[in-house]
Order: structure tokens, then C-alpha cells, then sequence
């Protein structure tokens, strides 16, 4: 595709003056030659329709520049800028170590209860606020939708990776965290990145899908808060799993954060970490995201008509 | 002589709600339950499309472009032009037929597309190139050409929420002024800004046209499409209805419509 040049300053090149045309027409110039297949082929597309991931890639530059723009916007016009990213988990952390750890005396496996609650609240508020604005980011990208042609799925992946930075600052913010209460710092922490990864996918996957049906049913904006709501309580976010009865373990288990919040503190703290619920998470992803990679791409064909 | 853009047989088909006033826009998850349970019911009692009709915005509509060429397309509203550059530029699919093009296609159904009002004009700039289908280098290239062009080089550094609307228009139809494709498909949006700029534009998208390029255009101006096009066609209803020179489609345009000549 990038191979066909077009130069539109060159007068000299061989003329296809087009014969339909009537004679009063100016002979024009072009160097560009036909391609013997057409570059675009439109026409109304199955209902299996492949990917296209190719297309995908080839409009990384758009994604980049929507990414850019997601969080240029986000904390323009305010005064503490991306502090705000710190704010957040911080003030929730003070709490949770004043409700949790002082009035209700909820354990944290030996970990200072403060780090124990940072650590929770710093991948929850990225995945919810990212899964979040990941779903209604379709609708408020409306104007772009409607008028000019892209792959979609840029749409909810933008507003998904934008919140990595968000992700990457609480993440740094760890480490002087860990010498204030005296932690070793090993290389197990490597592992924070690939689990960071993880739960990146996941909100995407979450933001892919919820964005498309929130374009037809506009009840994801109420549903999804309240969902996410939940999902916090039966995550380990402010609790250890081993404060779950064992009877109730398996059905713990089977939501994939269980195994990436844990194995993010495990890897953390220096703890066992649970390769087999980490395993399992990570299936749960793939699964979930080629879910909704197809859902997405199965809707995508209407978001400009209802919209 | 191979066509550039070839359309066959191209048909877009929309269903409307003719009764109530819920349109399949804001159908709520319980409207679509209810209607999943509806639907067989009202199938197996012979009316079931009886509450939607169906409405062809494009009908069985063919045509061939040259390279080159400057095709107008005309109508009265509601003749489906809009939705023709919709499937053109892949915003929407089309319902059957196809279309095959030869060349990269750049669409202008709006000006300052995705320009976000927190940004400055110079991040605005690199978005809206980026929206429109140009890569970084290129907006880089063109930048200069493109801040000049608009005349508010004195204000790349601000939001353009704070921008006149004049200002605004001016530096939105710059970006795409200098967009390069070998396709251009544009509505409407020659007039803006004030009648220097105005004229200033038609300037600039005369030489665009002249330049070689393929361009599909939809107007309401009979004057533009004269000035500009060489053939143009003229839709009613989704049928394309007449093809051929510009000013015989317009002259004919006229002929059966009942609006005086305002030229």
C-alpha cells in the first residue's frame, strides 16, 4: 500500500488524460498507476468475519496518538496534574490501614498493612478505571465514529493503555514505600512487570468488550460501576486470600484478579507465589480477550448507525 | 482505461421504527428481551415487520471513476449522496454490491474531525493529520504549509476551545486541505470561515482537484459542481438517476425538480 507514490508536482509523467471524459476537460497529470488489485475492497462483511490484525497494526500510529491524547487531556487544566494518579491510592491506603488494619484488625500476612493495602488499591483503581473509561470510550469518541473510517477496537485500546501511566506511577511510587518500612528489595520484583501486563490485558479485554455493547445498550454505564463494585469485594484487594475459609477457596478462585493481585503482592512481598492460579488467570485472559476481540469486531459493523 | 473507484450494484439498506418513538438507538437491554421474546411470536402471526420499514438509502447504485476525474454528486436531500461517501469511506457497510478502490482514500465529511478542544492548536494539528489517515512524518512535513495556510500561527499554543470559531474552522480545513491521498472523497465542507477565507479555500480546493487527483465531491452548490467537476451524477431517493457531463446532469437536475435556476 505504501509502495504506490503519488507526486503530485510532476507535470513531465505520462498523462492519463481519461477518454470518458469530455474534451473540454484538462489533459491532467499523474505518475500514480493503478494497482491491479484494488487497495480497498468493500463489501458487506460475514458474520465470522476474521480480525484483521493486520489493519490494526497498520493504524499504530493513530493508537499512539489517541493514547497521547487521552492523557494529555486528562489532567489538563488541573493544578496537581498526574499527582492525582498518587493521590488516590494513597488517601485509600490511609484508610483502609486506619478502618481495616487499626479498627477491624484484618491481617495481612505480616505485611505492614499500609504497603499490604497500597499495593491492593494501586491495581484496583487501574483496572477498574481503566476497564471503566475503556467502555465508554465508543461513545464519547462518537464524532470520530461517525465520520471517519479506522479500525474500531483503536477506540477502547487507547483509552485502556492510557491508564497504564496511571499504573506505571503507583507502581514507582512502591519503591520508596518499601524502604520506608524496611523491605528488601530482590529481583523478584521483575515480576511485578509481567503480571502489570496481565491485568493491563484484562482491562482491555473488559474495556473492548463492555464498549461494544455499550454502543446498543447504554445500560453497561449503570451495570458496569455496579459490577466492578462487586468485583472489588470478592477480590483480594483489601483482604488476603488466606482469609477466605477453605471450603470457599476454589469459588475465590475462579476470579482471575485472585491470582494476579496475589501473585502481584506475592512477588512483592517476597511470598510463595501460586503459579497454578497465575496460570489460570492468564488463560481466563486469552479466553476473555478473543471473547470480546469477536464480539467487538462481530457489532462493529453498526457502531456508526447507532451511535 | 481501468476505473479508480469501481461501484457495483451498491445497496444500503435501513430499517426505520415507524410507530414508536423508542428508535433502535437507545434500545435498552430489556426493549431487546422483550423483542427477542416479540419477535417469533409476531412472526408466527404473519406481522412481523409490520412496526418496521425498511428504507433504502442506496439502491442498486453502479458507477464507474476514472483517475482523475472530478465526480460531483448531486440530489436533493434524503437521495442517499451522504450515505453513498458513508460506504465509501467505510464507515458503514453496505447491505450488498460492492465497491473496489484503487487508491488510498482520504474522507472530508467534516472538518476538524476528532479536534479536541483542551489541546492546543499545534497538538490538534497532529491529531486531527492522525485521524485523518497521515502518518507523523508526513503531519512534520507538512506542518508549516499547514499553520501557515490557516493564518493563526500566533496562536498554535492555545487551547482552540479558546479560539475563535472562525480561527478554528480556519485550522481545521487546513489539516485537510493538505491531506494526500490518491481518492479524496469530500461533503461539503468548502464554506467556512469568512469570505476572504472562503474564497481562499475554494482557491486552494480547485488546486487540490487540479492536481491530479480523484475526487468525489457532494454539494449543494450547482455553481462548485460546474467550476470543479468534469461528469457528475445525480441521485434521488437512492437510485442514482443520471450520469454524464456535469452540466448536463445539473441542466437536467433543474429540468425536473421545481427549483428555479438560482445561477
Amino acid at each position: 500500500m505504501s509502495s504506490t507514490s503519488y507526486d503530485t508536482s510532476a507535470d513531465t509523467s505520462t498523462s492519463v488524460g481519461p477518454e470518458s471524459v469530455e474534451a473540454a476537460a484538462p489533459a491532467r497529470a499523474t505518475t500514480y498507476s493503478l494497482p491491479l488489485k484494488p487497495v480497498i475492497t468493500i463489501r458487506p462483511s460475514k458474520p465470522w468475519a476474521p480480525l484483521k490484525l493486520r489493519s490494526l497494526w497498520a493504524y499504530r500510529e493513530l493508537l499512539y496518538f489517541l493514547i497521547w491524547r487521552d492523557i494529555k487531556v486528562r489532567y489538563k487544566q488541573t493544578l496537581l496534574g498526574a499527582t492525582w494518579a498518587v493521590i488516590q491510592p494513597l488517601t485509600m491506603m490511609l484508610i483502609f490501614a486506619y478502618f481495616f488494619g487499626l479498627l477491624a484488625r484484618l491481617p495481612t500476612e505480616g505485611v505492614p498493612s499500609g504497603l499490604f493495602y497500597y499495593a491492593g488499591m494501586s491495581l484496583w483503581t487501574f483496572f477498574s478505571g481503566a476497564a471503566l473509561s475503556g467502555a465508554n470510550s465508543l461513545i464519547g469518541n462518537t464524532n470520530l465514529i461517525t465520520k471517519v473510517y479506522f479500525p474500531r477496537l483503536i477506540i477502547p485500546s487507547a483509552a485502556v493503555l492510557a491508564g497504564v501511566v496511571d499504573l506505571v506511577i503507583t507502581s514507582v511510587l512502591i519503591f520508596p514505600l518499601l524502604a520506608y518500612y524496611g523491605l528488601s528489595v530482590s529481583w523478584r520484583l521483575l515480576l511485578l512487570v509481567p503480571i502489570s501486563g496481565l491485568i493491563t490485558m484484562l482491562a482491555l479485554a473488559m474495556g473492548i468488550l463492555f464498549s461494544a455493547l455499550n454502543t446498543k445498550y447504554r445500560d453497561v454505564r449503570y451495570a458496569l460501576p455496579f459490577l466492578l463494585q462487586v468485583w472489588m469485594f470478592i477480590s483480594p484487594v483489601i483482604y488476603p486470600a488466606s482469609m477466605v475459609p477453605r471450603e470457599w477457596r476454589w469459588l475465590f478462585s475462579l476470579n482471575p484478579l485472585a491470582g494476579i493481585i496475589g501473585g502481584y503482592r506475592a512477588s512483592l512481598f517476597g511470598q510463595p507465589i501460586h503459579w497454578g492460579a497465575l496460570a489460570y488467570s492468564i488463560l481466563f485472559t486469552i479466553m476473555a480477550l478473543s471473547v470480546a476481540a469477536y464480539t467487538f469486531r462481530r457489532m462493529e459493523k453498526s457502531f456508526a448507525e447507532v451511535l | 482505461m481501468r476505473p479508480i473507484i469501481k461501484v457495483e450494484n451498491l445497496c444500503k439498506q435501513y430499517r426505520i421504527n415507524r410507530h414508536k418513538e423508542t428508535s433502535t438507538h437507545n434500545d435498552t437491554l430489556r426493549e431487546s428481551l422483550v423483542s427477542a421474546v416479540r419477535r417469533p411470536i409476531n412472526r408466527l402471526m404473519g406481522n412481523g415487520h409490520s412496526s418496521k420499514e425498511t428504507l433504502w438509502a442506496l439502491d442498486n447504485v453502479s458507477f464507474e471513476v476514472q483517475p482523475g476525474e472530478v465526480l460531483g454528486i448531486i440530489g436533493p436531500n434524503g437521495a442517499g449522496k451522504s450515505t453513498l461517501l458513508e460506504v465509501l469511506s467505510r464507515i458503514v457497510e453496505p447491505s450488498s454490491g460492492y465497491v473496489e478502490l484503487y487508491g488510498r482514500v482520504g474522507s472530508l465529511l467534516e472538518i476538524g474531525t476528532g479536534f479536541h478542544p483542551d489541546l492546543t492548536g499545534r497538538e490538534n494539528v497532529y491529531l486531527n493529520g492522525a485521524v485523518l489517515g497521515m502518518t507523523r512524518k508526513e503531519i512534520t512535513a507538512r506542518f508549516d504549509e499547514i499553520v501557515a495556510f490557516s493564518g493563526v500561527e500566533r496562536f498554535l499554543e492555545t487551547a482552540v476551545k479558546r479560539y475563535s470559531s472562525g480561527m478554528y474552522v480556519r485550522l481545521a480545513f487546513s489539516v485537510a486541505a493538505h491531506l494526500n491521498p490518491e481518492i479524496l472523497i469530500i461533503d461539503e465542507v468548502l464554506a467556512v470561515g469568512d469570505s476572504d477565507f472562503q474564497k481562499k479555500c475554494f482557491e486552494k480546493m480547485g488546486e487540490v482537484i487540479k492536481s491530479g487527483r480523484t475526487v468525489l465531491l457532494v454539494t449543494h452548490s450547482m455553481h462548485t459542481i460546474i467550476d470543479l467537476c468534469q461528469n457528475a451524477i445525480l441521485m434521488k431517493n437512492g437510485v442514482l438517476v443520471k450520469s454524464g457531463p456535469a452540466e448536463e446532469v445539473v441542466n437536467y437536475y433543474y429540468s425536473i425538480s421545481d427549483a428555479s435556476k438560482p445561477l
